[in-house]
C-alpha cells in the first residue's frame, strides 16, 4: 500500500494533519511556517559552518574562491569572445549561477536522508527543509555574485546593465532549481541510486545548461534546441542585465514562469507522496 | 484527546515481503490519563508511538488528535548530533515560538550535562542524550508526552526527577509510557494496554494489564 491515488491520499492527509489545537487560521499556519523556515535556516547556518574559524563568512568564500580561480584560468588563457564581451566578467558571471545549479540538485537527495530527525518536529515538512537550504545556498551564492560585480566595477569599470533583470534571471533560476531539487528529494525516498546519478548528471550537463555559451553564437537550429531547456533562458536573462544590448540575448519569460510552476507543483506533490512512504 | 481508528502499517522487508506491524489498532487517549502500553521486543510498540507523533503515516486508518504531542521520548532522536545540547535548545525554541534565552537555560538546569552542553551532541553518552531530549521536550511544554522505555535508561536520580515532571503535568496533559517491563509502567501510569500481534487491548485496571501481559 503506501503511496496511492490523490483521493485516498487526500482522504489520510486530512486525518494526520489534524492542527495541534482547534482549526489554525491560514495567517497562523503562514506564521507557524516563515519560524519553521527561520529556525530552519538558523541551523542549517550553524551545522554547515559552524562558529569557529571564520565561521559563517565561509558561506561565500567557496563560490568566491573558485570563480576567481576560473577568472584567473581564462585571464591568462586569453581567448577572446564573440561579441568583445569581457572574458573574466562573462566566465565568473557565467559560473555563479551554475555552481548555484549544481549546489542545490547536487545537494537534494541528501537533503532528505541527513535531516530526518528534523522530522521528529512534526511541524516541519520536507519543503520546509528544502526551502531553508536552498535560500540559504541562493544567498550565498547571490552575495558572492555581488562582491565579485562590485569587484569588476572598480577594478575594469564594469557596472551591470540592470541590476534588476540580472536579480530577475537569479531568482527565477533559484525558483527553476528549487522546484526540481523537489523532485530529486521526492525520488531519493523511493531509491537510492539518485545520489548517484544526480551527480553525473549534473556534471555531464554544464556545456548544456547555458553558464557558458550564449544562444546567439549558435547556429539558428541549435538555437532552438537550446531554448527547449529551461535554464538557457535564464542564463540568458541573467546576460542580459549584465550587458544590455551590448549583445544579444534570447529568453522567453513566460516559458521560464511555467517552467518553474510545473516543477514546484510536481515537485511537492511527489514530496508529500513520497513522505508517506519514508521510515523515519 | 487522541483517537486511534483502525490503524494499520506494515513494513517492506528486504526481498520485497511486507512484516505487518499494526493490524487494526483501536483506541482512545484523553486529557489527565497516564497509560503504559506493555509488549514484547518487536511486538510495535515504538512503530506505535512514531505514529501517533505523526513522525510516520499509517497505511491505513486513522489517527485524530485534539493536542499537541511531543515526539518519542526515546534513546535519541529529534536531536541534532553535529552542533551542541545549547544549539538544540535554540533550535527548539525557535521552532516553537517559546523565549530562546530561557529555554537555553531550562534545558541546562534540566538535563544536567555539565560541560558537555556546550559540546557536539555526538560526543553525549546515551543517558545524556536521552536526558536533552526529555529537557528539550519539557521545555516546548506538549499537551502529550510520548515516552519510549526512555525512564529507564537514564539513571535512577534522573528517572525520579523525570517521574516528579511528569506526575507534575500529570493533571494537565496526557502520557503514553511504552515498555517491556511491568515496574516501570507502574511507576509512573494509571491505567494499561498491552500491544500484542499487533492489536492493542486496553484495560482500565494496571493489575489487570499487567497480569494480561505477564500471561502471554
Amino acid at each position: 500500500m503506501g503511496c496511492r491515488p490523490a483521493a485516498a491520499a487526500r482522504r489520510h492527509c486530512q486525518a494526520v494533519s489534524t492542527p495541534l489545537r482547534g482549526p489554525d487560521s491560514l495567517p497562523q499556519q503562514l506564521r507557524i511556517q516563515v519560524r519553521v523556515i527561520g529556525a530552519l535556516l538558523l541551523r542549517e547556518l550553524v551545522t554547515r559552518f559552524g562558529r569557529e574559524n571564520l565561521g559563517y563568512t565561509w558561506i561565500f568564500a567557496e563560490p568566491l574562491i573558485l570563480g576567481l580561480a576560473l577568472g584567473a584560468l581564462h585571464h591568462i588563457s586569453g581567448h577572446a569572445l564573440p561579441g568583445g564581451l569581457p572574458v573574466v566578467v562573462f566566465w565568473v558571471t557565467g559560473y555563479m549561477p551554475f555552481y548555484l545549479l549544481r549546489g542545490l540538485l547536487n545537494r537534494a537527495p541528501g537533503a532528505v536522508t541527513g535531516n530526518q530527525s528534523l522530522l521528529y518536529h512534526r511541524r516541519i515538512t520536507l519543503l520546509d527543509v528544502l526551502i531553508a537550504r536552498n535560500l540559504l545556498e541562493g544567498a550565498a551564492v547571490s552575495g558572492a555574485m555581488l562582491i565579485f560585480l562590485m569587484g569588476f566595477g572598480m577594478a575594469l569599470d564594469f557596472w551591470p546593465d540592470s541590476w534588476g533583470t540580472l536579480l530577475l534571471g537569479m531568482v527565477i533560476l533559484l525558483a527553476m532549481t528549487h522546484g526540481a531539487a523537489l523532485i530529486l528529494a521526492a525520488l531519493s525516498i523511493w531509491t537510492e541510486m539518485i545520489d548517484r546519478v544526480v551527480h553525473l548528471f549534473t556534471y555531464l550537463s554544464l556545456p548544456f545548461t547555458g553558464s557558458f555559451f550564449m544562444v546567439f553564437w549558435l547556429p539558428s537550429e541549435a538555437q532552438q534546441a537550446a531554448l527547449l531547456i529551461p535554464s538557457v533562458h535564464c542564463f540568458e536573462m541573467v546576460r542580459h542585465g549584465l550587458f544590455g544590448t551590448a549583445v544579444p540575448t534570447h529568453y522567453d519569460l513566460t516559458t521560464m514562469l511555467t517552467w518553474v510552476v510545473g516543477l514546484n507543483l510536481s515537485g511537492m506533490l511527489l514530496l508529500r507522496i513520497a513522505r508517506r512512504d519514508l521510515m523515519v | 484527546m487522541i483517537v486511534l481508528e483502525n490503524v494499520h502499517k506494515s513494513y517492506r522487508l528486504h526481498g520485497g515481503t511486507r512484516k505487518a506491524v499494526l493490524r487494526g489498532v483501536n483506541a482512545t487517549f484523553s486529557r489527565g490519563e497516564a497509560v503504559g502500553i506493555l509488549g514484547h521486543n518487536g511486538a510495535g510498540k515504538s512503530t506505535l508511538l512514531r505514529l501517533i507523533s505523526g513522525v510516520e503515516f499509517p497505511e491505513a486508518g486513522h489517527i485524530r488528535r485534539r493536542m499537541s504531542i511531543s515526539w518519542p521520548l526515546g534513546h535519541a532522536a529529534a536531536m541534532h548530533y553535529s552542533i551542541s545540547g545549547a544549539d538544540n535548545a535554540r533550535f527548539v525554541a525557535r521552532l516553537y515560538g517559546k523565549p530562546v534565552a530561557e529555554t537555553v537555560e531550562f534545558v541546562e538546569d534540566f538535563a544536567e550535562v555539565g560541560q558537555y552542553y556546550r559540546q557536539p551532541v555526538r560526543t553525549y553518552s546515551s543517558g545524556m542524550m536521552s536526558r536533552l531530549g526529555i529537557a528539550l521536550s519539557l521545555a516546548v511544554d506538549f499537551d502529550c508526552y510520548l515516552l519510549d522505555e526512555v525512564v529507564g535508561a537514564g539513571d535512577s536520580r534522573f528517572a525520579l526527577r523525570c517521574q516528579a515532571a511528569m506526575l507534575e503535568r500529570r493533571e494537565r496533559s496526557t502520557m503514553l509510557l511504552v515498555s517491556h517491563q511491568a515496574e516501570t509502567v507502574r511507576a509512573f501510569c494509571t491505567t494499561g494496554a498491552v500491544l500484542k500481534d499487533g492489536r492493542l487491548t486496553r484495560y482500565e485496571d494496571l493489575d489487570q494489564a499487567i497480569a494480561a501481559y505477564d500471561a502471554g
